[in-house]
């Protein structure tokens, strides 16, 4: 990620890659689930059965409504962001949507080729500055609010624009931790007459569903309230709580685990409100201050077993890094965690991700 | 009608002709479109050696900005030992080849541990840690990417005296402190640096180590910042050149993986247990 000039998929095609960590295993029933509840299922949903939160989150989040956005505006900040983490698969994956969506490969190029400025309007191009700020955690996006509130975009359509951004961090991180295989989907995204499908493609695949009412205030309890309430009045808010819970439930990694990972992601990129709340719900669960303190300050400490220690060191690396070199990080630790738990770990590594980004974004009480 | 006929059919063949004489145009435009792309990312490419890829593209985004700002920083200062007889003693194209190879190794060691190069002195080296944004590990960064470059030297050393060459030896400053990061120099040369007494330090204290007979010394300050898997050795306060009060010094010998010193944990597949 950060990995010096970059422009679309000429770019993105050079980057290193390492093989897949995981094998994949098709889960008929998680498949059922997933198509019954979004209408299609992901092709990567086969590398995250083992971990159904993780590949439902992934399908969720992805496919949340954003009612106050235009679709090919989503379409543009998914790119934008894939290509900032450099993810190959997200990138190829959604240049081919964007391809079924109507946009000609012509356009996609032209986009590409203008670092995505070619004949946007100042409130699209503001929007894309907005989702890149989002990815890398830029500084000016404290007084980004302001800005896109004054060339008119709603509050609603700026907080769906930032939960676009943060989904797609999620998804990147899930994509790339792992290194999901990725000469398919480029093959398909570079296939010619996808445009020719688009009209009926566009009317069968890809009509967001799932419920976009405002999340009443009482069900926005549970971790992360604070976050689920700020994002309450947006479809993404509802999507939030139950991804969150389900992560915080899962039974595949210690929870005091996963919580670490969440308190030093949130050190990482500077969220004082994430941290908080990821030390609050250690607490709960019983862990000395001491540790959690030690943890924090060293990426260590000696109250930790060897897993929790490993584990605090790579969920500091998934905020900023080249992909190769974050795939072999993942790969050394499989030997200690298992499959399923490293599977986990870059589930909860990626969605700490997402969320410490959206804290920001939604910023300290006044 | 046969006379319309050939109208329309010359009024097709022009139209053919501008279609495939606009088409070429395109292509062409677009071709050069491309290696005029090519070269930007060239540029950048380049551009990127010499400067954080981060700012590169912050100068890319906003302009150089001449504003610095004040951060904590851990600056790491590293010096090669004996390079003057070195330099005196070998042809310069493979005194510049055994340079250009310690340098690779050595900046590679401290980007693996989120520090950048900031500046080549001569064979010496300043990296930052914590310049480019707020780091809070960045103590621990550095001493770690210290004891890679050690390491690294090491092999090199051994494919050194496997060629006949002679082996190179380093001596390691290390200090935190405050200081201003900016892009800093005239309008021919700009460099993304840290400007303050924090840099001076950690060059003296590496100026020390051939001193102390050690080739890694942190400040108590860095030293303050680490936790037990650091192997130290305290060797008490020195008078640094230039620097008012004397400085409390420390040999970093050694760092233990945290694997060597934590408890196993099968991990629980279906236990939540804390």
């Amino acid at each position: 990620m950060w990995g010096g000039p970059r422009s679309g998929r000429a770019f993105l095609e050079n980057v290193e890659w390492e093989s897949c960590l995981v094998q994949p295993h098709r889960d008929a029933a998680l498949e059922r689930d997933v198509r019954q509840e979004f209408g299609v299922v992901p092709p990567a949903l086969a590398y995250l059965s083992s971990v159904p939160w993780v590949a439902r989150s992934l399908a969720a989040l992805q496919l949340v409504p954003s009612p106050h956005l235009h679709e090919d505006v989503c379409d543009l900040v998914r790119l934008v962001v894939a290509e900032d983490n450099s993810c190959r698969y997200c990138y190829a994956a959604q240049r081919t949507i964007m391809r079924l969506h109507g946009f000609s490969t012509r356009r996609i190029r032209e986009l590409e080729e203008s670092r995505f400025a070619a004949r946007l309007d100042p409130r699209e191009a503001l929007a894309l500055e907005f989702a890149r700020h989002v990815s890398r955690i830029d500084a000016r996006l404290a007084d980004d609010r302001a800005r896109l509130a004054a060339v008119g975009w709603s509050e609603e359509a700026i907080a769906e624009l930032a939960c676009v951004a943060a989904a797609n961090v999620f998804a990147n991180r899930v994509a790339t931790l792992q290194a999901l295989p990725i000469a398919s989907v480029e093959r398909a995204a570079r296939l010619p007459g996808l445009g020719l499908v688009a009209p009926l493609a566009r009317r069968l695949l890809f009509g967001a569903r799932g419920e976009t009412a405002p999340l009443e205030r009482g069900r926005c309890a549970g971790p992360w309230s604070f976050l689920v309430e700020a994002l309450a009045r947006v479809p993404a808010g509802r999507v939030l709580r139950r991804v969150l819970d389900d992560a915080c439930d899962s039974p595949v990694l210690p929870r005091r685990s996963k919580l670490l990972v969440f308190a030093v992601v949130a050190r990482t990129v500077r969220c004082g409100r994430s941290e908080r709340e990821a030390i609050r719900l250690l607490m709960d669960e019983g862990v000395e201050p001491e540790t959690i303190g030690e943890a924090l300050r060293h990426l260590h400490s000696s109250h930790l077993d060897r897993a929790d220690a490993a584990i605090v060191g790579f969920a500091r690396e998934t905020v900023r890094y080249r992909p190769a070199e974050i795939q072999r990080s993942a790969r050394r630790l499989e030997p200690l965690l298992g499959q399923e738990a490293i599977l986990e770990l870059i589930g909860v590594a990626a969605l700490a991700n997402a969320v410490s980004r959206l804290a920001i974004v939604v910023g300290e009480p006044a | 009608m046969s006379a319309l006929a050939a109208t329309v059919a010359l009024i097709a063949a022009i139209l053919a002709v501008a279609l495939v004489r606009a088409r070429r145009r395109e292509r062409g435009l677009r071709e050069r479109l491309g290696r005029a792309i090519e070269e930007l990312e060239r540029l950048e490419r380049s551009f990127a050696r010499f400067a954080p890829e981060e700012i590169v593209e912050r100068v890319i985004a906003a302009g150089a900005s001449p504003s610095g700002e004040r951060r904590e920083v851990t600056a790491l200062f590293a010096d090669l030992v004996a390079s003057t007889s070195l330099a005196d003693s070998l042809p310069p194209t493979v005194l510049v080849e055994i340079l250009n190879g310690y340098f690779e190794r050595m900046s590679a060691a401290i980007t693996a541990h989120h520090g950048h190069l900031s500046t080549l002195i001569g064979d010496g080296i300043l990296a930052l840690f914590g310049a480019l944004g707020e780091n809070p590990w960045q103590s621990h960064d550095a001493c770690r990417a210290a004891l890679a470059m050690r390491a690294a030297l090491e092999d090199y050393n051994r494919e050194l005296r496997a060629k006949g060459l002679p082996s190179l030896g380093l001596g390691i400053g290390v200090h935190r402190g405050s200081g201003v990061a900016g892009l800093v120099g005239s309008r021919d040369l700009v460099q993304f640096t840290v400007v303050g007494t924090t840099v001076s330090i950690a060059a003296r204290v590496q100026q020390q180590t051939r001193e102390s007979g050690v080739d890694l010394l942190v400040t108590k300050t860095v030293a303050h910042e680490l936790d037990e898997r650091f192997v130290l050795e305290p060797r008490g306060p020195a008078a640094l050149r230039g620097i008012r009060e004397p400085i409390e010094l420390f040999a970093l010998v050694g760092f233990a993986e945290a694997s060597a010193t934590a408890p196993d944990r099968a991990v629980p597949q279906g236990d939540r247990a804390t």
